[in-house]
């Protein structure tokens, strides 16, 4: 046992180099530069506390107005992309499952394949595929819609781009974690008689309880972090509504010219992301909690 | 009566699939007959195939190698994304095996924290990291391109989930059978961590190949810059994009990650364990 | 794998690190300025080695302008042995400048007082000198962006207004008045209604827009620092653009970014609307000189409000602050004297750009065949208006061009409070930014 402990200590040690100096000691300089008037051209100029906090908290400051704006754009989004993220994501890892074996790899690498793209390139090509006059769509369907120029039509944009482009991912998890459920399992249930929506209920969605859990998660941090989709294709409109916490972040430090703010905005953000993850997981574990009780746990 | 039934099923199945399909591809498809597009007709027609078949995006691309070296930079990424990819990889399997089999100390508490530094959006540490490899010189050298991606605590996370989910019982079961620590480390665990540690490495590759600001932030000189930085400095104009460019530069820019994921695809996803504890 | 292996590879890793380390170019200009040092203060033919003193320059010319600018650079440094000016051609140039510096850089004229006040540039009056170039060469609206704080901190290369493209075919004389474009719109709409005389974008070029039409009434929003914008004559100007869509109907409503040109570059026999005049950047000439080849016609953008003038963007070339050595800045001067020769800034005008040197200037003029889009941007580049002298000016228009222009193209019944109430809002946000100074 103790040998066994010296070993994890070991085998923790280069992740935990690696995570001090690139992560930890930046963050921290970070958080130093969130109380300092600091900006790209003129360095730091001083020590200001939490003025740069408070900033976006008052109301008469430009900050604050582009900060919450951009807060209620990003949740909005977070909304709408994560359950559709993984229940897509789902859903394509059960057809693929369901596939016979040869096809298989052949339609993995088609909803895969464009998680590979850039961001620039798959925002240069929905904003052909989405131009409101003339574009590809808008010459497939009856009447032509101004996608990206209102509302709600470029959140369902945004959101189809988002789709596309990262659901292989969630797809691919999925995809291992159906396989790592024991076949025993499903053998057993179609003995008894179970149908397809049962032998889903009861044995699928408890086996994947952890992966499910995880996509969310991960889900739900990187619709936060929206950022290339939303400042290439709609610019952040149409009037702003789709300007998203990153993108202020960005524009603070680059044009607006303040890092100390833009700091303080980024860690406020850490802040609320984490609190909606702590909510996803508390929910996730009640859950677990209560289909363990109902007595679909695994053997 | 029964086989005619899954016949039917999977012929609907594949059917739903190759629609699925197909609007997944529409996109490629776009990206691919725009490169062959010229400037004109890729602003203004709304058709998918060109009137116009044309190289001269592709040869624009390769042109002019003095200041667009090419091949400096793609031999760059394969060494950032290479070495990158491999840190990344190693140190991520390591940790994760420490947290989820062997008994480390502070394991709750790590666990926490690693999922919430996995919620501070990176913007926050990118400008003070690079004032700190700015201060230690390290500007335009390969350390900045290549080190920072292991701090990620993201693959620590996937890795650690797909091991704890995978039952320990197999190895016990072979334990008890008098089977060395070796021979079940290659023979049962390998096998079902190849999948999740090739969807991280494949992730990861993506992620520091298609990174743009950080690179751009700690290079400065056309030499060392990364294919994607300066592929973006060759294609993307000052006022505006001239898609068919664009298009080529990113089907040029996608092959690489293409070939590596067809090589890769049978091993992402691990083989059916229905066989179970027998 | 055991563990054993396992450790033979991590230490193979962690070596290989300190190695990558070593490669790399990892010299900073700091490095190159010593080596240079100490060469130079050497015997003079040691100057004439391999060893030339370098000149980083940095710009943002990406796309179709960067090899003419290269061109221009190749030719400066071939005609001399001395110094060598290194160019780079960066997409998020002033971003790479802020982070790494250079020591020559191309700055937007309208950020130019932004970049002074912060002290990243450096006055020029002695360069200027060295170079043997007066500021008298150039145009009075280039003078008056390089001009600032009793000194001149950069020489103007060229400005870049908005400039009208028509199509021949369905215009045969360029519109010149307001008048002419109703009725050439009412001619148009009359044979087919999906073709209007223009198209208002309703993101992207904006700023050309709002920014020309309020050249042209006189309007100077630059109040004490900042843009005031909450002003019965802007709020005019901007409605103006408004009633043009919804009560003109010369355009139609709720376009989108650059609907201003791919409008105009529609082909007929698509179901889209189509431009028959585009006001845009002269950045599109090669792509609409493709699609119409003699069909095009360019030409100054038609007077819709007061007076004729155009609003637009500029370039100009300043030397960072963190240039002090001597040789250094004989080699700028060197350089800049070689741009200002006409033979060679010639070289810029060839990519479609309107350099505002007035030698050169009178030179495109005469020659309108081989210089078609300068010499018909050449009249309105001398009364052409640019960027407001303020704080960082691009943030403080930045919220009339995202929010508000987008409010004037896709809303038909917004009312004069509602406008004013955006307009007071921008102003405030203007004020807030330029006390960032």
């Amino acid at each position: 046992m103790k040998k066994e402990k010296r070993f994890s200590i070991l085998f923790f040690m280069p992740f935990m180099v690696c995570f001090i100096l690139f992560w930890l000691i930046p963050f921290v300089y970070g958080c130093y530069m969130s109380v300092n008037k600091v900006s790209l051209t003129k360095g730091n100029v001083g020590f200001v506390g939490l003025s740069n906090y408070l900033a976006l908290f008052n109301e008469a400051s430009m900050y604050a107005s582009e900060f919450i704006e951009a807060l209620k754009n990003t949740v909005l989004f977070v909304i709408i992309s994560v359950p559709l993220l993984v229940i897509t994501a789902f859903i394509l890892a059960l057809i693929i499952d369901n596939l016979p074996d040869k096809l298989k790899g052949f339609f993995r690498t088609i909803y895969f394949m464009s998680y590979a793209v850039s961001v620039t390139a798959v925002s240069a090509i929905f904003l052909w595929l989405f131009n409101g006059n003339g574009g590809f769509i808008n010459n497939i369907i009856a009447k032509p819609i101004s996608w990206l120029e209102s509302q709600p039509y470029a959140w369902i944009v945004l959101a189809i781009v988002t789709l596309w482009w990262t659901v292989g991912y969630n797809m691919i998890l999925f995809i291992n974690g159906l396989n790592s459920i024991d076949g025993a399992l499903y053998e057993a249930a179609s003995v008894d008689g179970a149908n397809f929506l049962t032998r889903l209920r009861y044995i699928t969605l408890p086996g994947l309880k952890n992966v499910m859990t995880y996509v969310t998660l991960m889900s739900i941090i990187s619709s936060f972090n929206l950022y290339g989709q939303s400042s290439l294709i709609t610019k952040g409109g149409p009037s702003q509504s789709t300007r998203s916490l990153i993108m202020v972040i960005y524009d603070t430090i680059l044009q607006k010219n303040n890092l100390g703010v833009g700091s303080a905005m980024s860690i406020v953000m850490g802040i609320i992301v984490m609190a909606f993850a702590l909510c996803q997981q508390y929910l996730a574990k009640e859950k677990k909690d209560l289909m363990e009780v109902n007595g679909s746990e695994k053997p | 009566m029964k086989s005619h039934k899954k016949k039917l099923r999977n012929m609907v199945i594949v059917i739903i699939a190759s629609i699925i399909a197909y609007l997944f591809l529409i996109p490629l498809l776009y990206m691919i007959f725009t490169s062959f597009k010229s400037l004109s007709e890729s602003i203004s027609s709304s058709e998918l195939l060109p009137n116009l078949w044309t190289l001269e995006n592709y040869f624009s691309i390769f042109a002019d190698t003095t200041t667009s070296p090419i091949i400096r930079w793609l031999l760059n990424t394969a060494i950032v994304t290479g070495v990158g990819t491999l840190l990344v990889v190693i140190v991520d399997s390591l940790a994760a095996y420490a947290l989820a089999r062997l008994q480390l100390p502070g394991k709750r508490k790590i666990l926490l924290i690693i999922v919430w530094v996995m919620t501070i959006p990176g913007i926050v540490t990118v400008f003070p990291s690079f004032y700190l490899f700015k201060n230690l010189n390290m500007i335009n050298t390969f350390i900045p391109l290549v080190v920072p991606y292991t701090a990620n605590a993201m693959g620590v996370y996937l890795i650690y989930n797909f091991l704890i989910d995978f039952p320990k019982s197999l190895e016990e079961a072979a334990m008890v059978d008098g089977a060395s620590l070796f021979r079940i480390y290659r023979e049962i665990v390998i096998p079902c961590i190849k999948p999740v540690i090739l969807t991280l490495a494949f992730i990861t590759f993506l992620s520091i190949y298609n990174d743009y600001l950080w690179p751009s932030l700690v290079v400065s000189i056309n030499q060392m810059k990364t294919m994607t930085v300066g592929i973006a400095s060759l294609v993307l104009g000052s006022n505006f994009v001239n898609p068919g460019l664009m298009m080529a530069s990113t089907v040029f820019a996608v092959l690489p990650a293409l070939i590596l994921f067809l090589l890769l695809n049978k091993y992402i996803v691990r083989e059916d364990i229905h066989v179970g504890i027998k | 794998m055991n563990k054993r292996r396992l450790f033979v590879l991590i230490l193979s890793v962690v070596l290989a690190v300190p190695a990558l380390a070593g490669c790399g170019n990892n010299k900073t200009t700091a490095d190159e300025n010593e080596t240079v040092k100490t060469e130079t203060s050497k015997t003079v033919s040691q100057a004439a080695e391999s060893d030339k003193i370098k000149i980083t320059f940095l710009n943002g010319f990406t796309g179709g302008d960067g090899e003419f600018m290269r061109k221009i650079t190749d030719g400066f440094n071939a005609s001399q042995s001395k110094y060598e000016v290194v160019e780079s051609q960066e997409k998020d140039h002033l971003t790479q400048f802020k982070a790494n510096g250079s020591d020559l850089v191309v700055i937007p004229g309208s950020s130019l007082y932004t970049y002074e006040e912060d002290g990243m540039v450096q006055e020029l009056s002695s360069v200027y000198k060295e170079a043997g170039v007066a500021i008298d060469d150039f145009i009075p609206a280039a003078q008056d962006i390089v001009n600032m704080n009793d000194g001149l901190y950069a020489f103007p290369l060229d400005i870049h207004p908005l400039t009208m493209f028509y199509n021949k075919e369905l215009v045969p004389e360029a519109p010149k008045t307001f008048e002419d474009l109703v009725d050439i719109n009412t001619k148009l709409q009359a044979e087919n209604t999906d073709i209007y005389v223009m198209a208002i974008p309703g993101s992207g070029l904006v700023e050309y827009y709002y920014m020309g039409l309020a050249a042209q009434n006189g309007i100077d929003i630059v109040n004490d620092g900042y843009c005031n914008f909450a002003t019965d004559e802007f709020a005019d100007t901007l409605m103006k653009w408004h009633d043009m869509i919804f009560v003109d109907k010369l355009s139609p409503a709720n376009l989108g970014l650059d609907a201003e040109f791919t409008s105009f570059a529609k082909t007929a026999d698509d179901i889209t609307t189509q431009a028959a005049i585009a006001l845009t950047g002269p950045w599109y000439y090669s792509a609409a000189k493709e699609i119409y080849g003699d069909n095009l016609g360019i030409a100054s953008i038609p007077t819709i409000g007061e007076e004729n003038a155009t609003y637009g963007g500029s370039h100009t070339i300043a030397v960072s602050s963190q240039v002090t050595d001597e040789e250094k800045l004989a080699g700028i001067a060197a350089f800049f004297n070689y741009l200002y020769d006409p033979e060679n800034l010639l070289n810029w005008a060839d990519s479609g750009q309107t350099p505002v040197h007035q030698e050169t200037l009178e030179i495109i003029k005469a020659n309108p065949e081989k210089y078609p889009l300068p010499a018909a941007n050449a009249e309105a580049v001398e009364t052409a208006k640019t960027g407001p002298k303020v704080y960082n000016s691009n943030e403080q228009l930045s919220y009339i061009s995202n929010n508000t222009f987008g409010r004037i193209v896709s809303e038909e019944n917004l009312a004069r409070e509602e406008l004013m109430t955006e307009l007071e809002k921008a102003t405030e946000i203007a004020r807030q930014i330029a006390q960032e100074q």
